[in-house]
């Protein structure tokens, strides 16, 4: 039997949905190979599912605007001030400050949202000018310096180090609290993502705007919707990597919207919208994170494990795009 | 419901719109009786686009006046989700749908059906799919479960009609509806609209540059020339040549 006759358009269509699936499978497969041990580790994996949850957030956060065929740049540094609202909010009023870290993620969200809608500046541009604008605050607030999250009272320690005493939030960074809250999270947004109106509206506006606005659908507010829903998002992320990091730093994020959207590519997304699955985007973060830890543990030094991020990230979806369906490429 | 038979299910009188100081439309008026389909015809930039843009809700006239079964529509509600309430639908020229979503979905775009609030009632949705498209005799679309855009020309422009069938309580205008499509789908398509006016007595407003088919469908013919609806003839008083001529000439 010919190659041609089993890879007919179907099968490869049917292919083509599995390949996030496949590129996990592989990778572990790969680095098991190469490190054995000390990759399969019950030590790596409790180490790998402490890391997962936040860039998994941070990726549905992203999915959500990417869906609709928009694009958020400035969740890296949203992560940055919401976390440090979280802890800044923590000192004022206690625990139940917190809050104040998932607010400020949602108001960034909304700022974004109306920007985009009202002024109708492309999302890429404005998120730009938020992830600069967003990160400089958080200096400005800060003062530069790390809020710590500390187990107990610290005594004689030196006066220029502000931190909140929370064990409880310390002890959720060890698994498997952090993980069980992003099964949770997730089951949630697999909810709502696939079951809700709000979800189905989302594909609608990534496939054809237009028709959303003949058809009498308010876009405008729903666009501001998406921004702010993904906005509280990356706040409960930022929530997440507080517990994870036990402080919040300036430098926290960074980088990291570029880790959530190869993370929703990674998961088979389209970036032109309309399209997506939430089980593919956590494969999609899994992948990413077992890559860098993988690389890690088989001695690749950074730069040399970034540029095979880089590539798997092309690899991936030169792979599961489906080329004879694309005229325009921009 | 008590609807009274005299009374036109849509009055339009004297509206008019400009862009930016160029009057698309100086004087619009026209009646549609229930049951009726009627015709607008005209030159491109006569203003007969602009017209249904503002019977559908999507342009807001500056001044004159649009009755929906008696009742005036008030400017500040005057919208494309206002007029779908009141029951009036369009088939685009370019069908207004979104190609990466199901039929279902394109049927109950913008009124999506609910349970609990927030989540979808797909069921209720296929089941009301089905039911429209064996109203509309079609029998080729059966997969309801794969997105639009894998689906035929005149498949997709089907569940165009069928969605303002299904929502145009009072009236369908169809914007140029068979500009696309071969001649075997344009008469699927002018049967569907045929059947379901005397089925139902939905009203028609048929906008088209093809003066066969406004002659072959509709009763009563408005042509608008110079922005002005300038006259109105009964279908069968007038020939094609005296048509053309009120079109291009307006008289």
């Amino acid at each position: 039997m010919n190659i041609k006759t089993i890879l007919t358009p179907k099968v490869k269509d049917k292919l083509r949905d599995y390949v996030p699936f496949i590129a996990i499978t592989l990778v572990i497969l790969l680095f098991w190979g190469i490190s054995g041990e000390r990759f399969m580790s019950v030590r790596n994996w409790t180490f790998i599912a402490q890391q997962t949850p936040v860039i998994m957030l941070l990726a549905f956060a992203q999915l959500m605007i990417i869906t609709t065929g928009s694009i958020d740049i400035s969740v890296g540094s949203s992560l940055a001030l919401s976390a440090f609202c979280g802890a800044l909010g923590m000192i004022w009023l206690g625990d139940v400050g917190l809050i104040l870290g998932i607010f400020t993620g949602g108001l960034i969200g909304l700022s974004n949202g109306l920007i985009i809608s009202l002024l109708k500046i492309p999302s890429f541009v404005t998120t730009l000018a938020m992830l600069i604008i967003v990160r400089a605050t958080v200096i400005i607030v800060s003062s530069g310096a790390a809020i710590y999250i500390t187990k107990g009272n610290i005594s004689g320690s030196g006066s220029n180090i502000t931190s909140v005493t929370a064990p409880w939030l310390l002890s959720m960074g060890k698994f498997p609290a952090i993980f069980i809250i992003a099964i949770v999270v997730s089951i949630l947004f697999w909810v709502l993502y696939e079951r809700t109106a709000f979800g189905q509206q989302l594909k609608a506006l990534g496939g054809k705007e237009e028709v959303l606005r003949l058809v009498g659908i308010n876009v405008t507010w729903f666009k501001i919707k998406v921004f702010a829903c993904a906005g509280l998002m990356v706040g409960l992320a930022a929530c997440v990597n507080l517990a994870r990091a036990g402080a919040a730093t300036p430098q926290a994020g960074m980088m990291m919207e570029l880790d959530a959207i190869a993370a929703v590519a990674l998961g088979g997304t389209p970036l032109t919208g309309g399209y997506g699955s939430v089980v593919k985007t956590i494969i999609g973060a899994m992948t990413l994170t077992i890559l860098r830890n993988g690389l890690t543990i088989a001695g690749v030094p950074p730069s040399w494990s970034q540029i095979a991020l880089g590539a798997l990230l092309i690899v991936a979806i030169a792979i599961s795009l489906n080329r004879s369906k694309i005229d325009v490429v921009k | 419901m008590t609807k009274n038979k005299s009374e036109p299910i849509v009055k339009v009188k004297n509206i008019s719109k400009s862009f930016g100081g160029v009057k698309a439309l100086r004087d619009g008026s026209f009646n549609l009786n229930s049951g009726e389909i009627i015709s607008i015809v005209g030159a491109n930039g006569a203003g007969k686009s602009t017209l249904m843009k503002l019977v559908s809700g999507s342009l807001v006239p500056d001044s004159g006046s649009i009755e929906i079964n008696g009742v005036e529509v008030p400017r500040s509600s005057h919208s494309v989700s206002h007029m779908r309430e009141k029951g009036v639908e369009v088939v685009y020229q370019d069908l207004a749908l979104v190609p990466n979503m199901t039929a279902p979905y394109n049927l109950f775009l913008g009124r999506i059906p609910r349970k609990w609030r927030f989540f979808v009632d797909e069921k209720k949705m296929r089941d009301k799919t089905r039911e429209i498209l064996s109203q509309l005799n079609v029998t080729t679309i059966q997969d309801l479960s794969v997105p639009i855009s894998s689906m035929s020309g005149g498949q997709q422009q089907i569940i165009a009609i069928g969605r303002a069938i299904a929502w145009g309580k009072e009236v369908v205008i169809l914007d140029e509806p068979t500009a696309a499509l071969g001649p075997n789908e344009t008469e699927k398509v002018e049967r569907v609209v045929n059947e379901v006016n005397s089925k139902f007595g939905t009203s028609f407003i048929l906008v088209s540059h093809n003066i066969e088919q406004v002659k072959r469908l509709s009763s009563r013919i408005i042509v608008t020339h110079h922005g002005k609806t300038s006259s109105e003839f009964k279908t069968e008083e007038i020939s094609a040549k005296k048509l053309v001529e009120a079109i291009t000439l307006g008289k």
